[in-house]
Formats: C-alpha cells, sequence, structure tokens
C-alpha cells in the first residue's frame, strides 16, 4: 500500500513563552492510500489542530509531515495554497459552501481553479452530483439545501480536484440522524469503490462505527490506534499458526 | 466564476450596497454638476469680457496705455476704422476715446474713466444699449449727455436727468470741466467696471479734449473665436505703429481664471471622490469582516492570494461601475435641462455675482471634453477605496478564519 500521510514528531504549542499548552505532542501518525479513518477523542484533545496541520492549514512547531513524501512543513504560505489545491480535499463541520454560487458552481469552483476544462467539468460534475444522488439539485443555492445535502455537497467539492485524500472535520456534528447515516453512506461508497482516503475528526459514535480504523486522541497525544492493535493481532496470530 | 462570485457578493446585502452605489451617483453627480457650472460660468464670463467688455481685440497708440495721456491718439485713426471694418471675419468695430477724470455731483465726486463714443458702433460692439436699465440711449440731437454704471449712480446718488460735470485735462494739460446730464444709466454684470466707467459722445468728449476726429481706442469684435490668433496677427502686420492686443492679454485675470478652471474642477472632483473613497472603505471592510470565516474557506480550498485580491476589487469595480451610470445620466440630464433653460442664480444676489463679474443667469454645460478625466478619476477612487480592505482580507489565515 502507499503511504499517503506520514508525519513525525509533530507537535503543536500554544503559549511557548509563558505557560505551554501542547494542542498536539508528538504525535507519529502513517496513512495508507485508501483508508478509512476516524480521529476521535473528547473536546480540546488536539484533533481539529492535527487535522489543521496535515492539511496544511496550520503549522508544526516541531516535526515533519510528508503528504506522497513532500515535506508540506517546509513549504511557503502560497505553495502550501497551490499544495491543498491539487492535493487534499477538505469537509468542514458547518459546510462552508460559499452561499452566492448554486451546488454546481460550488463544485465547479475548485476545478476551475485547477484550469479544467469547461468540459471535464462538466463530465465531474455530472459524475459527482450522480454519486451523491443530488442531480436535481444542481442549481439550487445553498441556503435552498438541507443540512445533509449541503454537507454531501461538500464532499462532492471536496472530491472535485480529485485529491490524494479527503480531510473532514466533525462532518456530522450537524446532521440529524438520517442525513448523518446518508453521508457515511456515501463516503464510505467512495472510499470502498474509488479507494478514496478519509480522515475525519469525530466524537459522533456512527462514525466511529463505520471507520476502519480509530485513532484515539488524548491531551494531544495518540492514546489508541486501531491500526497498530489489528497488526498485532495478525502478528500474534501469524504466530500461532 | 470570480466575476459572478464578485456580481452576487455585491447584493448579499441590498441596502447596504445600494446606498453606496447611490453615494457614487451622488459624487459623481456632484463632480459632473461643479465642473457644469464652471464651464458655464467660464464661457458666460468669457462671453461677457468678450461681447460686452473689451471685444476680441484692441488697437491703440503704442505709448496710449503706459498712462492714458490724452495726446496718443491712433494715427490715421479713421482709416485705420474703416479699413478695419472691410476686413473679412470682422463683425464690428467700435472706436473710442478715453481719458481719465473725476466726476462730481453735489454730493461728491469718484475717479471715472471717460469714454466717448459712437453710439451706434459701440452699441453694436458692446452691447452698451442693451445694458441700459434705467432712461435712453444717447440722443444725437442732444449735446452732453452722460451714461453711467448703476453702481456709480448709487454711489453719488445720481438719477437719470441729474446733472455732474466731468474733469479732465486736454491734450495740452489744460483742466477742462463741462457739465453733462444723465441720459440713461446702465448695468453689466461686471460692477466694478460700472463704477469705474462712464459714456458721453465722442463728438462731445472729442471738443473737450481738443483732438479733433481722432481717437484713442479701436474694439474689435470678431465672428469667431477662433479667429483671434489669425487676426491679431493680421492686424499687427497691416498696422505696425498700432498697439495690438488679444482679449486676453487686455482681461489676463479672465484668461487666468478659464485656464485655472479645470483644474479647480479637477481639485473639487477630487476632494468629493476623497469623501466618497472613505465611504467604498467602509462598505468593503463591512463585507471582509462579515466574510472572514467565508475568506478563509475560500483560502483554505486552495484559492490563491491574488484570486481573493481579484474578488474584493472586482466587487469595488462592480459597485462602483452600477453608480456611475446613474450618476452620468442624473448629470447629463439635469445639466442638459439647465443649458437650456439657465440656472437663476439670482438667489445669491445680482450685485454679489456681478461684482466678481458673472451673470446670475448660468447655462451649464455638460463637460464632454472632461469625462475621461472624471471617469478616470472615479475609478482610481475605486481601486485605491479597494486597496485596504483587500489587504485586510489577504492577511487572514485560513485556519484563524475557520475559527471564526
Amino acid at each position: 500500500m502507499n503511504t499517503v500521510i506520514d508525519a513525525h514528531n509533530i507537535s503543536k504549542v500554544y503559549n511557548p513563552t509563558t505557560i505551554p499548552v501542547y494542542a498536539v505532542n508528538n504525535v507519529h501518525l502513517h496513512l495508507q492510500k485508501g483508508e478509512f479513518t476516524a480521529l476521535v477523542g473528547p473536546s480540546g484533545s488536539g484533533k481539529t489542530t492535527l487535522l489543521n496541520m496535515i492539511g496544511g492549514l496550520d503549522r508544526p512547531d516541531e516535526g515533519n509531515i510528508f503528504i506522497n513524501g513532500i515535506d508540506i512543513t517546509k513549504l511557503s504560505a502560497n505553495e502550501l495554497i497551490s499544495f491543498r489545491l491539487q492535493n487534499i480535499g477538505f469537509v468542514f463541520q458547518s459546510f462552508n459552501l460559499i452561499p452566492v454560487l448554486t451546488a454546481k458552481e460550488n463544485v465547479e469552483f475548485i476545478m476551475q481553479l485547477q484550469k479544467a476544462s469547461k468540459q471535464q467539468r462538466e463530465e465531474r460534475v455530472k459524475t459527482l452530483f450522480a454519486q451523491i444522488g443530488l442531480q436535481d439539485k444542481l442549481n439550487e443555492r445553498p441556503s435552498r439545501l438541507s443540512g445533509g445535502q449541503q454537507q454531501r455537497v461538500a464532499v462532492a467539492r471536496a472530491l472535485a480536484s480529485r485529491p490524494q485524500f479527503v480531510l473532514a472535520d466533525e462532518p456530522t456534528a450537524n446532521l440529524d440522524t438520517k442525513s448523518a447515516f446518508n453521508l457515511l453512506d456515501i463516503m464510505a461508497k467512495l472510499n470502498m469503490e474509488e479507494n478514496i482516503t478519509f480522515l475525519f475528526s469525530t466524537h459522533d459514535q456512527r462514525v466511529i462505527d463505520r471507520a476502519r480504523r480509530v485513532i484515539t486522541l488524548v491531551d494531544g497525544r495518540i492514546v489508541q490506534d486501531t491500526a497498530e492493535v489489528s497488526t498485532q493481532h495478525e502478528e500474534a496470530a501469524a504466530v500461532k499458526t | 466564476m470570480i466575476f459572478i462570485m464578485a456580481w452576487r457578493n455585491i447584493w448579499r446585502n441590498k441596502m447596504r450596497s445600494l446606498v453606496i452605489i447611490l453615494s457614487i451617483a451622488i459624487g459623481l453627480f456632484a463632480g459632473i454638476a461643479v465642473l457644469a457650472l464652471y464651464k458655464g460660468m467660464m464661457k458666460s464670463r468669457v462671453r461677457a469680457v468678450i461681447d460686452a467688455e473689451v471685444g476680441h481685440l484692441q488697437l491703440h497708440d503704442r505709448h496710449f496705455k503706459k498712462d492714458f495721456e490724452p495726446a496718443f491718439v491712433i494715427t490715421g485713426g479713421v482709416a485705420v476704422l474703416k479699413s478695419i471694418t472691410a476686413m473679412a471675419g470682422v463683425k464690428s468695430a467700435a472706436p473710442r476715446s478715453i481719458t481719465n477724470g473725476m466726476l462730481a455731483t453735489t454730493t461728491g465726486s469718484a475717479g471715472v474713466q471717460i469714454n466717448g463714443i459712437v453710439p451706434h458702433l459701440e452699441y453694436a460692439t458692446s452691447q452698451l444699449k442693451n445694458k441700459i436699465i434705467e432712461g435712453k440711449p444717447f440722443d444725437t440731437a442732444k449735446q452732453n449727455e452722460v451714461m453711467i454704471g448703476k453702481k456709480l449712480a448709487t454711489k453719488m446718488k445720481v438719477k437719470t436727468r441729474s446733472k455732474l460735470v466731468l474733469t479732465f485735462t486736454d491734450t495740452s494739460g489744460n483742466i477742462v470741466s463741462a457739465a453733462f446730464k444723465v441720459a440713461a444709466i446702465y448695468q453689466s454684470d461686471n460692477a466694478p467696471l460700472d463704477e469705474r466707467n462712464v459714456y458721453v459722445t465722442m463728438t462731445d468728449l472729442n471738443a473737450l479734449l481738443s483732438i479733433g476726429n481722432a481717437f484713442h481706442e479701436i474694439a474689435v469684435l470678431l465672428n469667431n473665436d477662433n479667429e483671434v490668433k489669425n487676426m491679431y496677427q493680421q492686424l499687427q502686420n497691416k498696422f505696425p505703429v498700432c498697439q495690438v492686443e488679444s482679449w486676453q492679454e487686455i482681461s489676463p485675470e479672465t484668461d487666468l481664471l478659464v485656464k485655472t478652471t479645470d483644474q479647480y474642477s479637477y481639485i473639487i472632483m477630487v476632494i468629493i471622490m476623497f469623501a466618497l473613497a472613505f465611504g467604498i472603505i467602509n462598505t468593503m471592510l463591512m463585507a471582509i469582516l462579515e466574510r472572514t470565516r467565508e475568506i478563509g474557506m475560500m483560502m483554505a480550498l486552495g484559492t490563491s492570494k491574488i484570486k481573493i485580491f481579484n474578488l474584493v476589487l472586482l466587487e469595488t469595480f462592480f459597485l462602483t461601475l452600477a453608480g456611475t451610470p446613474a450618476g452620468l445620466l442624473v448629470g447629463w440630464l439635469l445639466t442638459g435641462y439647465y443649458t437650456k433653460h439657465g440656472l437663476d442664480l439670482s438667489g445669491m444676489g445680482r450685485d454679489m455675482m456681478s461684482s466678481f463679474g458673472f451673470n446670475t443667469m448660468i447655462y451649464p454645460e455638460f463637460p464632454w471634453d472632461k469625462l475621461t478625466g472624471i471617469l478616470l478619476i472615479v475609478f482610481c477612487t475605486a481601486i485605491l477605496s479597494c486597496l485596504f480592505p483587500a489587504i485586510k482580507a489577504l492577511q487572514l489565515k485560513p485556519v484563524d478564519a475557520l475559527r471564526n
């Protein structure tokens, strides 16, 4: 399997000169292509900070983050913008669609930034909206869509640029149960069928139950990673046989 | 897509955008109104100088204007006048005998310039007849009639048919006095000139000055303003012993006024736009602050800083673009109306206006010649106004903006 995210010893400290608070403390994280991973932990455990650093929105105070072999901690602000556009898809907790654009335009916007042709954009939009099941809402403004529909458009937007992986920060936090399950079904399907890598922060049990790997963060440290547990189980099973 | 977003963004807060669009329209209209009014006033002033005061060109003896010595008459004046009148492009020419003297009444005295005129030629050249507000024009059958300005008449408490005495020196240096009866009181758009100039017939004045049929000045009115330079040259070549002057040389203050008006107009326009710039800055800054999270999200998704900058720039540009046609249209319509019907400023007082040499009825003109300059000022204002909000937007960090 290909390593998509490779984070080494990353730390993020707030108030370093007065009373240092470690939002993320010496974290190692490796994510392979096609993983469907949940980053869990109580509020203030550092999930969003870790996600922001992996997404190139924030910089670690220590350590390095390699995305497909590129150390993004060494990139300038402008290089990071371009890197995010080409490699990372984002789904935010509060949807964050551009309110003045229609659902279709929101998705197209990213591809236009990538300078995709009109035909490429049209085809991609058609495919994505079929995948999220909103073909009939193409020309609706976000204000006319339900929360669940908006979040599905946000997923389509995250995938529009054909990113290396998608980072989702509490994607189901503002959704009702039905919409949350619907969204998770879509994400799981995309993961299974198109091998798209998902990493989402959550404390929603519905999401945790669907994740194939769960990383638990407490006080900025990884206290449990199911990938390591399953690897140990596999190793133990192999020894037994 | 950035164009679409910018256009739709300005309508997110309709009331705010409409207020700023209206401000731009009013600012532009105000600028145009000032320019149109100035243009109309300057044109009116220039017309008054040419048509009612000095004419396009004047001829004198080369020494006359140094001391206004009555002995320095135009050599062969009658022949010169005849020759000028016959020249192509000359509408009319009026001879004037001029001397400085004292006007005395029972109530006081005042220094005046006494102009001896040939009535029908003067009426055609300086519209003196049209300026009469009281009394009658010169009666050729009568002797020693005088026409004085309203301001002087008021100052000297003189009415029509009042008697006054004019005292001056003749060509031999003798002091000459003569009693004159006020035939008419005139009022032009130039009160200082009215206060200083009195008119008598050339026959009466020349007899007192002992200069026969000679005179000191020929005022020339042309058919076309654009012919001044050409005619100036022709007259200089034709009458080398005479001093030829254009209206710009005779009335340099008017020429200076005309030349500086453009600069003043632009300064006023810039001041209006400067005030407007703060409105635009405020609106755009509010728009940016309200959309901090959205801009942060756009940056997070990979929107470059230049695109964010362009978005703010385009929004300002669209706001300006929406206000500009409205301002231009209102400016054009109102200016057009007043160009046709005139703008009566008599409410400001005729005396006040005429003390500056302006008519109370102004005919503003839409400043087509300055339209490019005006639009340039407006769009520069828009661009400069958006710089601060745009820089603010660029300073946002996606991670902080998203946390907003």
